[in-house]
């Protein structure tokens, strides 16, 4: 009978399909799947998706297209030396794996079949190294060839040998040494290392030297990954090895530029109705640019504020693009309606009116009105500022952003400093500028921008023909002239006044000023800061308490965990007024760490349990007499050695060379 | 009669004596073949190029191994036996000729090849023989008396970079005739490099077109200005073709652009020597130019745009330069150092004399010492003006560091506790690197206090 049982709990094996399709499940049948906000982040967050791939895919095509091309191109000439491309990744480029998995489909379309990509685990040897990639040529083709009898064809590894390679190679495209020069190889066999730093150099060495001595009937081009620079290999490689490849560059764009892009040209247009506020996004870029550069990680910050920002009300499901608008605002009920209503933008500028519903599509939609006027002068604004002497208000669109949704723009420092700067301008820098500004707002249609485009127009026709010549002549031009006979105090005296005098403007000068202060009143105009606009809160995310969740610190989490448990258990038993003491109900190794704080460098053990044990088994009724010599039982002896023995895993004591102490390995008191 | 050796000599210029002694060893039909020969001298002096070449005029039967490849001796075993039995590896199957796993199986197996195929007066030559040090360590002994193990008249050809005093074995071993490759003077490498010619026409002009026709002098005369220059550097031939193939048209310029006459050796002097000097910077390295940036080969020297080139997060970098402190100065030093109030320290008659002390004693000049991880962060923490939080992503940074071999662990890779590390990059570089975040790195560096 037990073995029927046994035999109906048994555990099959099911072969999975592909995991992604797992993951696509998951998402329809998410939890909060019917929930309106979470509808209105997924339209957001698969669009911003779609267009980062969208970006991603530019960005690396050029870069492709010329190692490619070059790949193609190498076995052209008659070469001596193993003929090798370096691609400088950088650091931490997110799609390391994504630009070398398109790097081998572009090559496997358009150059040649024959493709190993080798990583480091599996190439700790040179022997492991040579097998795998004589493994990678030789079995790939065999079982591209004929699915059917795969297993078959299939070379043991132990025979994977070079001299197997060109055996293989020779019945493939025949015998490359008799007609070298007249054939053009058609196939190379392509080499990938992507991670080249973290590659045993002996083995590659080896690798390298063997692949020279073969390069006449082998074409093989290696491809290294390198995350430093080129000197990286020359430190890896001594001379004998490096004198036997030919290495080209190619370079990859650094993160920064990559996060500009994405920052510029996805997250701060009308696609994303999303926006992270100034001081979070300040601490977003802070964390990418002072602790990993890792574009990946942005966007996943990114996305984590969003699902914060979503997931805190119902009524946020109203941040999304304009055309659902309606159909949200259809389906939000009376309470969510009252929220939307007692937000704080809302009740500053919105008079109680009949007809909320109706207020509330065209608030929103005028904010969205607002947004895109807000990217558009800041995008002008940029074009303005980024190359003035000490970037009063920084080189990027992203600091313009941070700057302008953490106060007003207009109002800041930086935007004084640097409107002072432009009104310094000479008349071709100006022109340039603000014709690079009239470009922009070009490419954009509707009456106000038109408007604003024809009025700078005219203010740059009347730069042009304004002269830098002072408009009048100067009255007291006589006077200056030094004809007369003067003794040294007097000419002093001349000229002293004649800085105080106010400065003639010239014709130029005027129209500078004018068009200076169009501008200016342009940018107060749309440059406001977005929570003077109503709805402010649903697009905005201001919570800056998520910089503890996305930088987390362990050892204070730590700290907090074993000093006052109830702050993640939430329970009413261990609730502290007081830092300092120890209730029974904590856990025992809570009592433990809490009663270490209180010991030096080293800790009796004895009194460490004795400690213990007057917390958790107090000893009331008896004397005071036989309170310290009773006997420990041996379930709290077992508490005590088992808390112990938890805090060394911790790494907060260790043992000691006396059996009586332990030591203390955090700060003593 | 002598015509394989003739037609060595045009090929191979300047090895005449060289050429002569391999011949007699092998190019009488008529005598026994010697058991073994030590050909040996410095890299690309035609050593493994003219025995292949003498073997195959004379039509010996031969097995040449790359010992590089080998790394176990089955595959070093079974490559000759597939050579020398004309063995053409199966696609399919990628049997060799014979399973051999070792020297026994070897020897057993080539006399059953013996039986089918003709292997009298065959040779095996074993190219980088100085990895059999490496190897089994009886493979040098048995190799060097395979005549007798395989009772086959069997010659075996041994080519090496090193001496062959250098093998050091214990046992008595049979010494093998040795043939010395001296390296090149600088005469025979104008000579050799004199064999190029043709093609180094060609690419003037490809460059410059046709009209600009030079004669064998002038190229002679520009290798002899070029080796002036390298000779004292380098002195392997394949590196120089590379190298003087790569100045040769700059060298051309100013004739083609009618600056000077070809005649004019010393205008072209003046004109090529600063390329010269700036291109021995990079002997060995090989990086061609690539059509997005020419000016390449030019930048790597400079340090700055090298570390320009590395991008790392802000923290990092002050972990790097945490890390060299912590590397090249002295932990008694660090209280003085980056402490505001330390103390007023004492002026010993010792530190009288460490200021005197020669550029030998100098801690950037003592090389890298290890420091722990409680002392890296330490320091991290002092030279950074601001507090941050100690979390993980600051300490993930750290094996960053290690990952881009900027850093190397010296402890033991199980040992969790403290960690020992040690800093791999230079003063110029990490000067750089300060520069970049605004520290001044001498500052904080005992040697220049």
């Amino acid at each position: 009978m037990d073995t029927n049982l046994t035999i109906s709990k048994g555990i099959f094996v099911y072969k999975t399909k592909n995991i992604a399709d797992y993951k696509r499940k998951d998402g329809t049948d998410n939890v909060f799947a019917d929930q309106l906000w979470y509808q209105s982040f997924k339209s957001v967050w698969t669009k911003v998706e779609q267009k980062i791939e969208i970006l991603n895919d530019e960005m690396f095509t050029g870069l492709l297209k010329n190692l490619v091309d070059s790949v193609k191109s190498s076995f052209n000439e008659k070469v001596t030396e193993v003929p090798t491309k370096t691609l400088l990744t950088g650091i931490n480029m997110p799609d390391h794996v994504a630009l070398f998995s398109t790097l081998c489909k572009e090559i496997k379309k358009s150059v040649t079949p024959h493709i190993a990509v080798l990583h480091t685990e599996h190439c700790s040897t040179l022997k492991n190294l040579v097998e795998s990639a004589v493994d990678q040529f030789v079995n790939k083709v065999h079982s591209y060839e004929s699915d059917g009898d795969e297993l078959k064809s299939k070379i043991r590894k132990t025979y994977c040998t070079f001299a197997f390679l060109q055996a293989w190679y020779e019945s493939l495209h025949g015998s490359t040494n008799s007609k070298r020069k007249t054939r053009s190889v058609a196939q190379p066999l392509v080499i990938i290392i992507p991670d080249f730093e973290n590659f045993n150099e002996k083995s590659l060495q080896d690798f390298i030297l063997i692949i020279s001595s073969y390069l006449n009937v082998l074409p093989i081009i290696l491809i290294f990954g390198i995350a430093t620079s080129v000197n990286a290999i020359h430190r890896s490689l001594p001379f004998h090895v490096s004198s036997k490849i030919n290495i080209q560059v190619f370079n990859t764009q650094p993160s920064h530029l990559y996060l500009n892009r994405i920052i510029e040209s996805v997250l701060l247009t009308e696609d994303c109705p999303f926006h992270i506020g100034g001081k979070v996004f300040q601490c977003f870029t802070d964390i990418f640019l002072y602790y990993d550069l890792s574009v990946q990680r942005f966007i996943k910050n990114f996305k984590y504020a969003m699902l914060e920002h979503y997931s805190a009300h119902s009524i946020m499901a109203l941040c999304t693009f304009s055309h659902k608008v309606n159909r949200v605002v259809e389906q939000l009920s009376d309470d969510d309606l009252a929220a939307v209503k007692s937000l704080q933008s809302v009740r500053d500028h919105i008079e109680g009116s009949d007809n909320f519903e109706e207020t509330l599509i065209q608030g929103v939609q005028h904010f969205y009105s607002y947004l895109s006027m807000f990217h558009l002068y800041l995008k002008c604004l940029h074009s303005l500022v980024h190359s003035l002497p000490n970037c009063p208000l920084g080189k990027q669109v992203r600091e313009l952003y941070s700057t302008a949704t953490s106060g007003e723009i207009t109002q800041s420092e930086g935007y004084i400093e640097a409107f002072k700067l432009l009104g310094f301008h000479s008349k071709q820098e100006l022109t340039e500028k603000v014709s690079g500004m009239c470009l922009i707002l070009e490419d954009h249609d509707g009456d106000e921008i038109q408007d604003v485009l024809a009025q700078l127009q005219e203010h740059l026709v009347k730069l042009e023909d304004a002269t830098t010549e002072v408009a009048e002549e100067p009255k007291l031009g006589g006077e200056l002239m030094l004809s007369e006979k003067m003794n040294r105090l007097q000419l002093k005296q001349k000229l002293r006044e004649l800085t105080r005098a106010p400065k003639q403007l010239s014709n130029y000068d005027k129209a500078r000023a004018a068009l200076i202060q169009y501008l200016q009143d342009v940018f107060d105009k749309y440059l406001r800061h977005p929570s003077s606009v109503p709805f402010y809160e649903l697009f905005f995310f201001n919570n800056l308490s998520i910089r503890q969740v996305l930088l987390g610190s362990h050892r204070s989490a730590i700290h907090t965990a074993l000093n006052n448990p109830s702050y993640y258990f939430h329970c009413d038993c261990c609730k502290l007024t007081d830092d300092g003491r120890i209730s029974a109900s904590m856990p025992d190794i809570s009592i433990l760490y809490k009663l270490h704080l209180e010991y030096g460098k080293l800790i009796n053990l004895y009194d460490w349990l004795q400690a213990f044990v007057t917390i958790v088994d107090p000893y009331i009724d008896s004397g005071e007499e036989d309170a310290e010599n009773r006997p420990v039982s041996p379930e709290v002896h077992a508490r005590f050695i088992q808390g112990v023995a938890d805090l060394e895993f911790l790494g907060f004591i260790k043992s000691y060379k006396r059996k009586t102490h332990v030591v203390r390995l955090t700060w003593g008191g | 009669m002598n015509s394989v050796q003739e037609e060595l000599q045009a090929t191979y210029p300047c090895r005449k004596k060289q050429i002569e002694e391999l011949y007699n060893l092998f190019g009488y039909g008529e005598e026994p073949l010697v058991d073994a020969v030590y050909v040996y001298g410095s890299s690309s002096t035609g050593k493994t190029s003219i025995i292949k070449s003498l073997l195959r005029g004379l039509n010996l039967k031969f097995a040449l191994v790359n010992l590089v490849e080998c790394y176990t001796s089955k595959i070093l075993f079974e490559s000759i036996l597939n050579q020398l039995s004309d063995h053409k590896i199966d696609v399919i199957k990628a049997q060799p000729y014979a399973r051999c796993d070792n020297m026994m199986d070897f020897v057993a197996n080539l006399r059953k090849c013996g039986e089918t195929v003709d292997l009298s007066r065959a040779v095996i030559v074993l190219d980088k023989a100085e990895r059999l040090r490496d190897m089994d360590s009886n493979l040098l002994p048995a190799f060097l008396r395979l005549t007798e193990l395989a009772d086959l008249s069997i010659s075996v050809v041994f080519v090496s970079e090193i001496v062959f005093d250098n093998y050091c074995y214990k046992n008595e071993i049979v010494t093998p005739i040795k043939i010395h490759f001296s390296q090149y003077t600088k005469e025979e490498i104008i000579e050799i490099l004199c064999l190029n010619f043709d093609t180094a026409r060609e690419a003037i002009e490809s460059s410059y077109g046709a009209e600009l026709s030079i004669t064998e002098e002038f190229y002679r005369n520009y290798l002899s200005v070029f080796l002036s220059v390298f000779h004292r550097a380098c002195r392997d031939v394949s590196e120089l073709k590379y190298m003087a193939k790569q100045s040769f048209v700059k060298y051309c310029e100013p004739v083609a652009k009618k600056d000077c006459e070809l005649s004019d050796s010393l205008a072209l002097w003046k004109h090529i020597a600063p390329v010269l000097k700036s291109s021995l910077g990079l002997l060995y390295m090989r990086i061609s130019p690539t059509h997005q940036e020419n000016s390449s080969t030019l930048s790597i020297t400079a340090k700055d745009s090298q570390v320009q080139s590395l991008e790392l997060p802000y923290y990092g970098k002050h972990l790097l330069i945490a890390a060299y402190l912590a590397s090249y100065n002295p932990a008694k030093e660090d209280k003085r150092l980056y402490m505001k109030y330390h103390g007023k320290k004492a002026r010993t008659k010792s530190d009288i004399r460490a200021k005197s002390k020669t550029a030998e004693q100098l801690f950037t000049q003592l090389g890298p010492k290890q420091f722990g991880f409680d002392r890296l962060i330490a320091i991290f923490y002092a030279i950074l003006e601001e507090k941050v939080d100690l979390n993980s992503h600051l300490l993930v940074q750290i094996s960053t560091l290690v990952e881009l071999r900027l850093l190397a662990i010296v402890s033991d890779n199980s040992e969790l506790d403290n960690r020992k590390y040690r800093c791999c990059v230079g003063l110029e570089y990490i000067e750089a690197v300060a520069r970049n975040v605004g520290i001044n790195i001498k500052k904080y560096l005992v040697d220049f206090n």
